[in-house]
């Protein structure tokens, strides 16, 4: 079992290792890409500093735990784009007849799936959560929380997107509706929470979980509270498992295409 | 020994059907229709180790979908299937150990990186240690003479080259039985001919089982022993390539360059396939007739040259594809 973990994770680590030294092949667009992520998360910043110069606090909000809260949910956004960039192509994958390649290797076909390419500017998106963290107050502890949360945030987002576009073995076009709602995960959790409020709120905390991925962790990191933490990690295993239960009963529907496809 | 066995198979799809034009389409989405494809229908067959098979049909025949299901990659409706003892919807993870497969029509290979490269990832999959890896890789290099590309990103080499490291990145793991999937398609004569010889190679030197699917006759006739042909999702003909041509090579192509003309319009057994006056083309049906008989009447003595051929293997496959039975 232990053996097969670590294989896993070497075909992961390899796979990701390609993939970038494809993206590296074009050394330019690899670090325009970068910075000018950064520079893009940056202009939400410089939004709230306007917002902030004429109110102190915004629902609870002040502007060190904003950059805090768009920080996680830039890290947790670069986290899952870099490292499962492929859960959000999944459907296209299902349905052009890609998903061959790895059903017939001898490991886990969603993992080896999902990982097997990288988005490069969600390395500016991870380097710019960095970048919000240390504004906002760098502790050991609160370093360790900060990168626990972008772990278990980007597996929320990544499970979603499994979900979701694991509809393609049932519907055909499941991915639009996969995209719609990663983006406007992605639009909400860059507000502070307490201003939604009633219905929008509970959706935040249960379908649409802006609020486990993204709101909690701000809470726990400004006044630590093990329960919230509880619910953050077990909210992200019971997405795991269930990310992972659709995909396979999905994957029995699968019916493969003979369009000529490349690897590239 | 059976390798592969193959008990009353069949797969169907469901297909969407849809009017044409724009009311069609939202026709379809008020009140879908589906029809049901029977891609195979109740198959069985069971391949030895070492074996050549060609297993062959025209397109939308149930070949791939077949392969597919031997591979783990579809569920099977009904039906059994047993490699090397493995059940593929049971034990794909074992399976995928001891089994290897090119589909020429979608590439495994990472077109950025070396073929070096993609076989040490291949070594990863396949939980190969480092040293074995690069013994292995040394020793397909020379079977399959990679010498001259093996450092070149696979997007740089030729589609023959690319084919030949697409067959040795799903040896690297020394698979059981290999399942080739159309390997030499797009490829020109020579390239063609060089990955025949080699797949012959393979098959000498590893005894790996092959299992073959091509619309290709070079590739059956010059490789395989034996032909599966899968018709409408059925198996019509499953028989050694000795016995195919023996069976259904009852009929003979004469070329016969005349000093005079002859008329062989109404003679039994005798079709007319070109007439050029002194140049003459046709095919004996040699249950009707000798093809000595044909000789005589053209007369010996009016020949100034003559060639007598077999139908070409094609023209049989394409028969038995139609369902004909005069050959």
């Amino acid at each position: 079992m232990l053996t097969a973990v670590r294989n896993q994770c070497k075909v992961i680590f390899l796979s990701i290792k390609y993939a970038l030294m494809r993206e590296l092949l074009n050394k330019t667009t690899f670090i325009s890409n970068i910075i000018f992520m950064i520079l893009n998360n940056s202009s939400m910043i410089v939004q709230w500093i306007v917002l902030f110069s004429i109110k102190d606090n915004f629902g609870g909000y002040t502007l060190k735990h904003v950059i805090l809260l768009i920080g996680i949910s830039s890290s947790l956004y670069g986290f899952a784009h870099f490292f499962f960039e492929k859960s959000f192509k999944l459907s296209e994958t299902i349905n052009s007849g890609k998903l061959d390649a790895y059903i017939v290797q001898p490991k886990n076909i969603l993992l080896s799936t999902i990982t097997s390419d990288i988005q490069v500017s969600a390395l500016g998106d991870l380097s710019f959560g960095l970048i919000a963290y240390f504004i906002y107050g760098f502790t050991i502890r609160g370093f360790i929380l900060y990168s626990l949360f972008t772990i278990t945030g980007g597996i929320i987002l990544v499970c979603i997107s499994v979900i979701l576009h694991s509809l393609s073995f049932w519907f055909s076009n499941a991915d639009a509706g996969a995209d719609t709602f990663n983006g406007m995960m992605i639009n909400v959790s860059t507000y502070p929470d307490s201003i939604f409020k009633g219905i929008v709120k509970w959706l935040l905390f249960t379908i649409i979980p802006v609020g486990i991925a993204n709101y909690i962790p701000v809470k726990v990191m400004v006044s630590f509270n093990p329960y919230l933490l509880l619910i953050n990690v077990g909210v992200c295993l019971l997405f795991i498992l269930l990310a992972f239960t659709i995909f396979y009963r999905g994957l029995k529907r699968y019916s493969s295409t003979n369009l000529m496809v490349a690897r590239v | 020994m059976a390798v592969i066995e193959v008990k009353g198979l069949s797969k169907t799809f469901k297909v969407k059907l849809k009017d044409k034009g724009f009311k069609g389409s939202l026709k379809a989405m008020v009140k879908p229709k589906y029809k049901t494809v029977n891609a195979v229908r109740d198959i069985s067959f069971t391949v030895d180790k070492g074996e050549i098979i060609a297993f062959i049909g025209p397109n939308g025949a149930g070949k791939s979908t077949t392969i597919k299901m031997m591979t783990s990659i579809l569920f099977p409706d009904q039906g059994s299937i047993k490699i090397l003892d493995f059940d593929p919807k049971k034990d794909r993870k074992k399976l995928s150990y001891e089994i290897g497969t090119v589909f020429g029509q979608k590439e495994q290979l990472w077109t950025h990186l070396t073929p070096y490269d993609n076989f040490k990832f291949f070594g990863a999959i396949y939980d190969i240690p480092e040293k074995a890896v690069e013994k292995k890789i040394d020793e397909l290099k020379m079977l399959f003479e990679l010498d001259e590309f093996i450092n070149t990103p696979v997007r740089n080499l030729s589609l023959g080259q690319r084919i030949r490291c697409e067959i040795v990145a799903s040896l690297i793991h020394n698979p059981k039985i290999l399942f080739l999937d159309e390997p030499t398609i797009g490829l020109d004569p020579v390239v063609k001919e060089n990955i025949r010889s080699l797949i012959k190679r393979m098959n000498k030197e590893y005894k790996t089982t092959i299992f073959l699917t091509s619309h290709d006759v070079g590739d059956i006739e010059k490789l395989c022993k034996r032909v599966i042909i899968i018709n409408n999702g059925q198996i019509v003909l499953d028989d050694s390539m000795d016995n195919l041509k023996y069976h259904y090579l009852n009929k003979k192509i004469v070329e016969a360059k005349m000093k005079e003309r002859v008329n062989l319009d109404d003679e039994d057994g005798i079709t007319i396939l070109k007439d050029k006056g002194y140049n003459l083309k046709i095919e004996v049906d040699t249950t009707k007739r000798s093809v000595a008989d044909a000789i005589k009447l053209l007369n010996p003595d009016n020949i100034i040259d003559i060639n007598i051929s077999n139908i070409p293997l094609e023209d049989i496959i394409s028969s038995i594809y139609q369902n004909k039975d005069q050959l």
